[in-house]
């Protein structure tokens, strides 16, 4: 789509400026449209810092997530340990930020492989059509009856808290229900006149796929992926909460949290920390999803100038 | 397709539990043969072959309609029959609470676009919609403490869904009403926000059409118009969402229940997978499909009452 041909609005007072400048590009109209949206440049700026957190924060810590300080066991926060102790004296601050590194691994991990393979089916159920299309199809609405939080407790329950393998399952059980949403946009995709041309003059199937229909809902995948983010987040955090997840002495996220809610009431601070950057992390990511969904919407209304 | 999941499940539970591992380590410990006698008569023996097993229990379940028993020897129908309704309160109650709820902020946002009032609502909706459940169930268990600190006397329960000790019809209602309420509470703040998100945008897709405007220019006040019009167009996509989260819902319910300590199908959920109760794993599994189904049935009557265009022949 030729998104370049969206003027900027005209004024009387614009135009004479306008007239020399260059056109704008796609991706600096984007970066336009996302920079007006205030709480999603928030979002932005909390998930970078977040980011920064879970890399730079161990660095600095004095001492490692499993190393134990039995001078100091259920301290409250001080000097010494800045997020205060566990009650086997761990340092908090070094488990949240190794956790929240942890957890966004997990995230991203997720996210990336179930955009990935959502697309690819879903495109290509919507291409080849017929037989392949009916079979995903059957595949997917069996798999939407399946009780899959049930299946990913027992399969990573019995996988032993490796977030590897936590992760390739999460992928394999996350990926069909986007995956028919990708189908359902993809329908009208391959009705296009690029498609059938592209068809006639003999371009493999599986290229038409990857090069012509994917690039043309890759907005949509951003958004995906950010929603997936947090989905992955949020299910990880569960998980690891029941205790299903990753195990000791691996910490995420969720782990802490549900170590941390044993003790809400004597030792609060094992809550608070691992609480305020989960939360941080998926209200700031569904941000960014609001913000980008604004930007590479042409019929968004949001307002102000493009 | 239920049966063919719940089928899948069976094998698949006995792929990743052992009902064998329960007696590893049992002081004094025991033998193989009595393992074996212990788990043969409930059916859960690995020396029998895998597909007769299958179909023992299969059979009992078409036959009979028994799901067959724990390795402890608990029925798993009692277990389900009773902890059905204790999930049932918790869930049914709060989607819907957060249905209303969601429904009425979104025709409330709606019709105050981009104002003071929707910009509010859509920040608050945003936030409470991406705060882990765990978290939030965790700050109200937090809040209600604070304040039963504060008066003094408990006025919320954190634990269990009712007190064991209580008598009389009233002060049951008020005693379930208390534990009630701060899970109820926890599941509506985030359930609420996708509802209000879903509604808010049909609803002005709507609110500007044609004969919501015939509809004002016939006299009637805006609210009217919106209430009387534009609402039940626009709710019928609504209505199907909510009845599709329902299973959702429940599954959120694992994470609740397991926090205020309610012995519902969450927690069954978790005790099985613990105790290697393969039995009760697919009893909840066939239980999860059958609220899809169910689910999809009621979007399928919601439509159907909700838009006059499709008729039931």
């Amino acid at each position: 789509m030729p998104r370049n041909s969206i003027q900027p609005a005209v004024g009387p007072e614009t135009t004479a400026i306008r007239l020399p400048r260059k056109r704008m590009s796609k991706w600096e109209l984007y970066s336009r449209r996302f920079r007006r949206n205030r709480p999603a440049v928030a979002g932005l700026v909390i998930f970078a810092v977040l980011v920064l957190f879970a890399v730079v924060a161990p660095l600095l810590a004095r001492y490692d997530h499993i190393e134990l300080d039995f001078l100091n066991l259920g301290e409250p926060p001080s000097g010494e340990h800045w997020l205060g102790t566990t009650s086997a004296g761990n340092d908090t601050f070094a488990q949240v930020a190794i956790g929240l590194q942890r957890s966004l691994m997990i995230a991203v991990a997720v996210s990336v492989g179930t955009t990935v393979i959502s697309a690819v089916v879903g495109t290509a159920a919507a291409y080849f059509s017929g037989m392949f299309e009916r079979l995903t199809l059957l595949l997917i609405h069996f798999l939407m009856v399946v009780p899959t939080f049930l299946l990913l407790a027992m399969f990573s329950n019995d996988s032993g808290g490796d977030w590897r393998t936590i992760s390739l399952i999460m992928i394999l059980i996350g990926w069909f229900f986007p995956a028919r949403v990708i189908w359902t946009m993809a329908l009208s995709l391959r009705e296009r006149e690029y498609v059938h041309a592209a068809r006639y003059m003999g371009v493999p199937g599986m290229k038409i796929v990857l090069r012509h229909m994917l690039p043309n809902i890759g907005s949509l995948l951003v958004i995906n992926f950010t929603l997936g983010v947090v989905a992955a987040v949020m299910i990880e955090t569960g998980l690891s909460f029941l205790g299903f997840g990753v195990k000791i002495p691996d910490v995420s996220l969720g782990s802490l949290i549900g170590s941390g809610a044993n003790t809400i009431t004597s030792a609060p601070w094992l809550f608070y920390f691992p609480a305020a950057a989960l939360t941080l992390l998926t209200v700031s990511m569904a941000l960014v999803a609001d913000g980008l969904r604004d930007a590479f919407d042409p019929t968004s209304a949001a307002g102000g100038r493009a | 397709m239920i049966v063919v999941a719940t089928n899948l499940t069976y094998f698949l539970a006995w792929g990743f539990l052992d009902p064998r591992n329960n007696y590893v380590g049992r002081r004094p410990p025991l033998s193989e043969d009595q393992v074996v006698q212990l788990l043969q008569p409930r059916n859960l023996s690995d020396t029998v072959s895998l597909l007769e097993r299958w179909w023992n229990w299969f059979s009992g379940v078409i036959f009979r309609w028994d799901w067959g028993v724990s390795p402890v020897g608990q029925s798993v129908n009692d277990q389900v029959a009773y902890r059905m309704w204790v999930s049932a309160e918790l869930v049914l109650g709060a989607t819907i609470l957060a249905t209303v709820l969601g429904i009425a902020l979104g025709v409330y946002t709606a019709s105050r676009q981009y104002k003071i009032a929707d910009r509010i609502g859509q920040a608050t909706s945003i936030i409470t919609m991406n705060i882990n459940i765990v978290v939030a169930a965790l700050g109200i268990v937090l809040l209600a403490i604070g304040f039963n600190n504060m008066v003094g006397t408990t006025v919320f329960f954190v634990t269990g869904s009712a007190s064991p000790d209580v008598t009389g019809f009233f002060p049951i209602i008020i005693d379930a009403l208390q534990h009630l309420i701060l899970p109820t509470v926890a599941l509506v703040i985030i359930g609420y926000a996708g509802t209000h998100f879903l509604q808010r945008s049909l609803l002005l897709d709507n609110i500007n059409a044609d004969y919501v405007r015939t509809a004002r220019a016939k006299g009637l006040t805006k609210g009217q118009a919106i209430r009387k019009h534009a609402l039940r167009t626009s709710l019928i996509p609504v209505a199907t969402q909510v009845a599709f989260t329902i299973p959702t819902v429940f599954m959120g319910a694992i994470l609740t229940e397991s926090i205020f300590g309610w012995n519902g199908m969450g927690r069954y959920f978790l005790e099985t997978i613990a105790k290697n109760d393969i039995h009760g794993t697919v009893a909840i599994a066939a239980f999860g499909a059958v609220l899809t189904a169910i689910g999809a049935l009621l979007a399928d009557i919601a439509v159907v009452v909700l838009d006059p265009r499709v008729r039931v022949s």
